[in-house]
């Protein structure tokens, strides 16, 4: 099949067998591939009620027609299972080279099911598939595993692997890849750790087959040669995602200390510039990306070297935590990275704990001794450790989620539990920034901004206005920007090179022979989003609205400093959005697809 | 005393779809924009002569002023 590696791999770790099977023509059609394929196969396969951290949850890893061609940015996976942080749809992107390999390997999709009862790593080098003991590599940290399977295996594999927060069932532990690149959010990873599979190492030779070369190229030379000419690429190389925090800073959308406010008053020592000039060593960027956001630091305080910290790092490690030095936001950085957490809602949870200890909610006893003061970053890295290995009261508590955390304490701490559907909200204040504030909302992962990232658009059109024009932009957001993650492409040379969306549609063609605009590429994400909406709906029985409702700080807690000081969104406004919303979408009052809208879809 | 403002992506709409004008120097970046309606909150980065420099920065003589549009995010 033109565009695909052809089979899908199903490797039973209770059993030890693997199955592959073709990949059927009319999933690719109408699923296209990543995201897709793993929302297929969730929706259809995992029973209803499945236990996240038991054997009937699967963790399905897909890559998509692009991926591994010679398209910008075409490094991107999906791995997607039952999350165990929020009990729904979990998602997550993986950048890096992995993805290539899994195509050059002949597959589509990697599904795990199952469970090993001793640790185990699977093998995949071509046809060849094998799962091997990984007793010696079980309770080692995730950068060192791929480096010791690097060493074993030769470099030419590539390795996805976690680290001891997923085995020890940390509910938002992470896959990591590439020494520093995640599958980060949702606990893809404590998924993988439960199934017992402590890496897999994948190396592939085949050719990937294309409807039509000559046309290939061309489409794909047009793409790449209009990264080489975008205005932005020179700045976007040197300084990535770090390019924002400055400005987060001065619109107010930069967490800080658990998103009481929007500006941090030492952030200018998060900077991107100074970031480059103090620690980075080195740019790193995915298969066949043309525009590097990846970069690569020394830490000459620590010893340590780690990839990043990136954007969301900074503010949900910096800012949040009221940290303002580049080497302590990078080391925290390597300190995830190694243990296995995700530094989102690890900088989420921890906020939330500091903020309990600074209103004696926690007190010093049940933070096990740790001064949990915002700035303290001596006890941010002790804790760390001990949310990876579930040690102590807090550690415990933490590796929950701040969901969880906050249900248990109570004692008014769920009022500054920032997160939506279980899942710690990513790093941009939404005091004032309506779109923003509904893109986490509806996200359909939790309270994440890779599917609608729409706080420009607040600033072009009026940060306060709720209106219908307002609610399509980030429903259009939500069925373009997931498509990147189907197609198995990075959507960071169109948002941030500014490339026409136009010039991927003849590369498409020319890969798959299937003709399509991206009118037919939006429906498709469409009927994506309510298949996964219907899951949650399935798994979660009070599902509907008030899983769509955001942080209560939002709408009740104007910041007292910074940029947006004073300035708070209405209640009032925040459900008028959601009853735009969910009309513009075809959903009942409830947030649930009406039957027509199924009937349109195909579902 | 005159430096060459390049904004990009859609700030170009901010001064009529120019890719470059001429603006008087000896004034910051934030005058600038002030001056030409274009709005701070757009502008992720500012570089001037290939270097970052803050909206404080005060333009010199032949000075290349480069706006960067924040576009999408991570």
């Amino acid at each position: 099949m033109n565009g695909y590696g052809g089979h899908i791999l199903r490797v039973d770790l209770t059993t030890g067998k693997f199955t592959k099977t073709p990949t059927p023509e009319n999933l690719a059609r109408e699923y296209i591939g990543g995201r897709g394929f793993g929302a297929y196969f969730l929706f259809n396969e995992v029973p209803q009620g499945a236990d996240p951290l038991g054997p009937e949850n699967k963790l399905i890893g897909s890559n998509g027609p692009f991926s591994g061609l010679l398209i910008p940015g075409a490094g991107k996976c999906d791995f997607t299972c039952k999350s165990p942080l929020t009990g729904g749809y979990a998602s997550a992107s993986l950048g890096g080279l992995f993805t290539a390999e899994i195509k050059y390997a002949g597959l589509d999709s990697i599904i795990l099911e199952g469970a090993s009862a001793q640790p185990v790593y699977l093998v995949i080098d071509d046809d060849h598939i094998a799962l091997r003991d990984a007793s010696a590599l079980w309770g080692k940290g995730a950068i060192t595993v791929e480096k010791i399977l690097k060493d074993e295996l030769g470099e030419e594999f590539q390795i996805a692997c976690i680290g001891p927060a997923a085995e020890n069932g940390v509910l938002y532990a992470h896959i990591n890849h590439d020494f520093g690149r995640q599958a980060g959010r949702g606990g893809v990873g404590a998924v993988m750790g439960a199934k017992k599979i402590k890496a897999i190492a994948i190396r592939g030779t085949k050719s990937i087959p294309v409807a039509n070369l000559d046309a290939y190229r061309q489409a794909a030379m047009n793409l790449y040669k209009a990264c080489k000419d975008s205005e932005g690429l020179k700045p976007w190389q040197n300084l990535g995602t770090t390019m924002v925090v400055s400005w987060c800073d001065e619109i107010g959308a930069l967490p800080t200390r658990n998103f009481a406010a929007g500006s941090f008053e030492e952030g200018k020592s998060l900077y991107g510039p100074v970031i480059r000039e103090q620690i980075v060593i080195t740019d790193k960027g995915c298969f066949g990306c043309p525009s590097p956001c990846g970069k690569y630091s020394r830490l000459k305080r620590y010893g340590t070297l780690v990839e990043g910290p990136e954007y969301e790092t900074i503010g949900m490690t910096g800012s949040n935590l009221g940290i303002a030095d580049a080497q302590d936001v990078a080391q925290i950085n390597f300190l995830c990275d190694e243990w296995g957490i995700d530094t989102i809602s690890a900088g989420g949870a921890i906020a939330w704990a500091m903020e309990c200890y600074e209103k004696n909610i926690l007190t010093r006893d049940e933070t096990d001794g740790l001064d949990l003061k915002f700035g303290n970053v001596e006890a941010v890295f002790a804790l760390i450790e001990k949310i990876a290995k579930r040690e102590g009261n807090l550690g415990a508590l933490l590796a929950l989620g701040t969901k969880r955390a906050a249900q248990k304490i109570g004692k008014g701490s769920d009022q500054f539990a920032i997160q939506v559907k279980g899942m710690e909200q990513s790093a941009y204040a939404t005091h004032n920034a309506t779109a923003m504030l509904l893109a986490y909302m509806t996200a359909d992962v939790g309270a994440h901004h890779n599917r609608a990232w729409a706080i420009t658009y607040d600033l072009q059109v009026g940060r306060e206005l709720v209106s219908a024009d307002k609610v399509a932009r980030v429903i259009w957001l939500q069925h373009v920007r997931p498509m990147f993650d189907m197609l198995g492409a990075c959507r960071l040379q169109w948002v941030e090179l500014n490339l026409d969306l136009d010039l991927y549609i003849p590369a498409l063609e020319a890969i798959t022979g299937i003709k399509r605009s991206w009118k037919d590429l939006e429906l498709v994400s469409e009927r994506i989003w309510n298949l996964t909406r219907l899951y949650w709906a399935r798994e979660q029985k009070d599902f509907g609205r008030v899983w769509d409702m955001p942080s209560p700080r939002f709408y009740t807690e104007p910041p007292k400093t910074g940029t947006t000081a004073g300035q708070i969104t209405k209640l009032d406004d925040v459900n008028r959005m959601l009853d735009l919303y969910y009309d513009q979408r075809g959903w009942d009052a409830n947030g649930l697809p009406k039957p027509e809208t199924l009937e349109r879809l195909g579902l | 005393m005159s430096a060459q403002l390049k904004p990009l992506g859609i700030l170009k709409s901010y001064v009529g779809g120019q890719t470059q004008v001429s603006v008087e120097a000896n004034q910051t970046v934030r005058e600038i924009m002030r001056a030409l309606n274009i709005p701070s909150d757009l502008v992720a980065l500012v570089m001037v002569n290939d270097q970052p420099q803050s909206k404080e920065y005060r333009a010199q003589d032949g000075d290349v002023i480069t706006l960067i549009a924040v576009v999408g995010g991570g």
